[in-house]
């Protein structure tokens, strides 16, 4: 009888050894995935049954997402190259690190690219809950609180708890750098509960505020527009040109709108929103010249003028030799050109899906 | 050691640990410039009139660094002590306080300390005689800019703390609802929507159940706003094109206004929805229309067209009045201009009449026809006898102030209010006097007094009802599964 029970202690004592041991191997395996469940307020078990087992791709997606709301832009960026997920929220990642960096318009063709939707993510029916969380990342690095708070509450609406720091620390910033600290209290008075948020929290106390914190909310208040003009929700060129007519400086969001010009093929838009003045990149030289060679602008002045190098034009004029020589087939642009906007321009074509 | 000895030890600590795991009360923080309460407790029942059949006021004490809190209740010869932060009765304690205090004042002493020192406090809550009617129906929502998740109206007794849900998600497939309205704070008689296939609006009459689609060809819409005659028999409603916006400038949320927008009525006998020229203007906007006590006119706002968004801030609507006859269903004409925006500035959204005929209370924004959201936005009184706006100042908050409903004898109402946060909307409740006196708001009584600092959803068109509806959540999930829509036409 002893004995008896002894092995059944001993098999209790292995099989809890086992589980602990698996846990152990899957939080060292997942721990992004591990780390946005906690940002949602859920266990690894309501996790799974949320968002499914974790993989590979998901860890690398809510790596991107995890580290973007830390606004570690350089792990982002790593996370985001390890490989090219070719998936709209990889991409939006990708593009949200490189324009932080400084370095959105010169990365840009380098990935996947899936028209507007990778520079920001499209809020709607079809929307799976995971995108609307990760919507409001690009707004709130740009300055526009409105949307950055409209996609943390819909990001908390959607998500499994219905609530969750990661969204709550996002609507109390969106509301101190607004400055409406009661609206921010609200929130502050539940983090402070959670053991967790607590720390985050008591710093965030408009009297608590250390030097660095101070900046932060004045760089992000420079940001913001000086003006007010009403919009419908998915008006992203009003709302980009809204944030650069307040603050033209604002060049992530200069940067934002001509790469949504490109990406959406509109070129007079682009012509319209670029001043080489205020930005360059060999993106916006190559955008220029197929504009004005369709328009017979190719004059001196007007090269010139739009700062187009000698390298980047001997290279149109080869891009377009070829291009006639095979009567507009990709054949042989794909392995020179495939980097370059030109071949976007003429080859890349929207899903039909999108 | 002996094992009685460890036992000993180890159930001195259970039991030390006890408080700690099972005791712990929600952070009265944050304190700071703008973010504590600025009241000494919360809810603020500090010299509130409150009806005489409501549930407990349960508080607690918002000073951070207070401690050692003591609170004496009296009314004629009932006293009670409280020690502690937080404030919380039992029912029947209340129940007996309040039954000693009717008609007159229950006296509240508070004492605490701070740093060393002691600091009091005295207030009154003046209870009246007036009951206010016991059920308080209201949808449960996040914030959400034009999309829902687990969306459920619930019925709420005022008298304790019971809740019993009405209709959600779980029965409807995760459906959009719209809030629910009782006709003249009827129980028996009652409606709200349920968006979507198989949805509808639903029209409880007398304990019966019915689903509606009520549109004809004619309309620009489903209906969207709108209140059921005092007879029963018709429904005056708005049909709207709604297009949902932002506004750019910081403190300023989602934007909603109508792109087009008419009255209709609906005769629920007969099955037929009637439209008129009057009210079908393309040159005006015609939107929240409801009854008269007497059920002889329909009162609704009316704005000139522009173009919109770009005039937005220019469309501002006046209060109107057209005549309604209760046998055919027919709205007359001319209409009459009760308030004028043109004139005396601002717009006005939801009207409300009192049941009694003597009061209609409606809210007054800068301009538009989303009141919600404008933190301008306040209530406002008229006394229909004279057509004077009474002061409204001791109800009026600095946030958004609407969607109000008055209890069926017509000497209380209810609203929703963003104070405190901006954010989240609760319900208050006035006293309203026969010479037009308002009193002081006092928030919806919750059993756990820190309810509203963990609240994150909102509490939507509260309407107040002297009976419970005849209906729960299954039935209503069984009419929208089972039964077909009756159509109109």
């Amino acid at each position: 009888m002893r004995k008896s029970r002894r092995i059944v202690l001993i098999i209790l004592a292995v099989a809890l050894l086992a589980a602990g041991l698996s846990q152990c191997v899957f939080l060292l395996r997942y721990p992004y995935f591990r780390q946005y469940a906690v940002q949602n307020s859920v266990s690894l078990r309501e996790a799974r049954k949320a968002w499914g087992r974790p993989d590979k791709v998901s860890e690398q997606v809510m790596g991107m997402t995890v580290e973007a709301s830390r606004e570690n832009w350089q792990k982002v960026a790593e996370l985001a190259a390890e490989k090219d997920l070719k998936s709209e929220v990889g991409t939006y990642y990708y593009n949200l690190a490189n324009a932080m960096l400084g370095q959105l318009p010169d990365r840009l063709m380098d990935y996947y690219q899936p028209f507007e939707r990778g520079l920001f993510l499209p809020v709607g029916p079809k929307s799976t809950p995971f995108q609307i969380a990760c919507a409001g990342d690009v707004w709130f690095a740009l300055g526009y609180m409105p949307l950055a708070e409209r996609d943390a509450m819909l990001g908390m609406l959607f998500s499994p708890a219905h609530t969750g720091s990661r969204y709550l620390r996002r609507m109390t910033e969106t509301n101190l750098v607004t400055g409406d600290y009661e609206a921010a209290s609200k929130y502050l008075r539940i983090l402070v509960n959670s053991r967790r948020d607590r720390k985050w929290a008591l710093e965030r106390f408009p009297d608590k505020w250390s030097p660095s914190y101070q900046l932060r909310i004045a760089e992000k208040r420079n940001l913001m527009p000086s003006f007010d003009r009403v919009h419908g929700m998915d008006q992203t060129p009003i709302i980009l040109r809204v944030l650069l007519g307040s603050n033209h400086t604002n060049k992530a969001a200069l940067d934002y709108l001509l790469c949504y010009d490109l990406l959406t093929k509109d070129l007079d838009a682009f012509v319209g929103d670029y001043d080489p003045s205020l930005t360059a990149s060999h993106l916006y030289e190559e955008a220029m010249l197929i504009f004005l060679a369709a328009k017979g602008g190719m004059s001196e002045e007007n090269l010139r003028h739009y700062h187009i190098t000698q390298p980047v034009l001997q290279r149109f004029n080869r891009f377009v030799t070829i291009y006639k020589q095979d009567n507009g087939s990709a054949r042989n642009l794909s392995g020179e050109f495939a980097g370059s906007y030109w071949y976007y321009y003429y080859f890349a074509a929207r899903n039909e899906k999108d | 050691m002996k094992r009685t000895e460890l036992t000993g030890i180890l159930a001195v600590l259970l039991l030390a640990l006890l408080p700690l795991s099972c005791g712990r009360q929600f952070d009265v923080r944050p304190f700071g410039p703008n973010t504590g309460r600025t009241t000494h407790i919360y809810p603020d029942y500090q010299d509130v009139t409150i009806p005489c059949n409501i549930a407990p006021l349960n508080f607690y004490y918002t000073d951070p660094a207070g401690s050692r809190f003591q609170t004496f209740f009296s009314a004629g010869n009932y006293t009670r002590v409280f020690k502690g932060r937080e404030v919380v009765w039992k029912e029947k304690d209340w129940a007996a306080l309040l039954s000693a205090a009717a008609g007159g004042d229950i006296q509240v002493h508070a004492v605490w300390r701070n740093d060393g020192k002691i600091v009091t406090r005295t207030w009154d809550i003046h209870v009246s005689t007036d009951r206010i009617d016991p059920y308080l129906t209201y949808r449960r929502i996040e914030p959400g800019f034009e999309v829902w998740d687990d969306l459920e109206i619930q019925e709420r007794n005022l008298e304790n703390f019971d809740t019993r849900i009405l209709s959600d998600w779980r029965h409807t497939e995760n459906k959009c609802m719209n809030c629910h309205i009782h006709a003249q704070g009827r129980g028996d008689l009652s409606m709200f929507y349920l968006r979507g296939e198989g949805g509808g609006a639903i029209l409880n009459r007398n304990g019966k159940l019915r689903k509606l689609t009520l549109r004809d060809s004619a309309m620009i819409s489903p209906t969207v706003y709108g209140e059921i005659h005092p007879e029963g028999r018709f429904g005056v409603f708005s049909t709207n094109i709604i297009i949902p916006a932002l506004h750019a400038a910081a403190g300023q949320r989602m934007e909603v206004f109508d792109k087009e927008s008419d009255l209709c009525v609906a005769d629920f006998d007969a099955n037929r929805m009637y439209t008129f020229p009057e009210t079908a203007r393309p040159d005006v906007f015609e939107t929240f229309p409801v009854f008269s006590a007497d059920g002889r006119y329909v009162y609704y706002c009316a704005a000139e067209v522009r173009p919109i968004p770009a005039e937005l801030d220019q469309v501002r609507y006046s209060l109107v009045r057209i005549p309604f006859d209760a046998r055919t269903g027919a709205l007359g004409s001319p209409a009459d201009t009760v308030w004028s925006a043109a004139r005396q500035g601002g717009s006005v959204c939801h009207p409300k009449a009192s049941p009694d005929g003597r009061w209609l209370l409606f809210t007054l924004a800068n301009y538009g026809t989303f009141p919600i959201n404008h933190r301008e936005c306040d209530l406002c009184l008229m006394d229909l006898a004279t057509g004077k706006i009474l002061d409204m100042s001791t109800v009026n908050a600095d946030r958004s102030d609407t969607y109000h409903s008055w209890s069926s004898d017509a000497h209380w109402f209810v609203f929703t209010s963003k104070r405190d946060d901006g954010l989240f909307g609760k319900p208050f409740f006035s006293h309203v006097s026969p010479d037009g006196t308002v009193t002081k708001p006092f928030l919806l009584p919750q059993k756990d007094p820190h309810y509203y600092d963990k609240m994150l959803r909102s509490f939507n068109v509260p309407d107040l009802g002297n009976a419970p509806v005849g209906f729960d959540a299954e039935m209503i999930g069984d009419l929208w599964k089972n039964t077909p829509a009756e159509s109109f036409k």
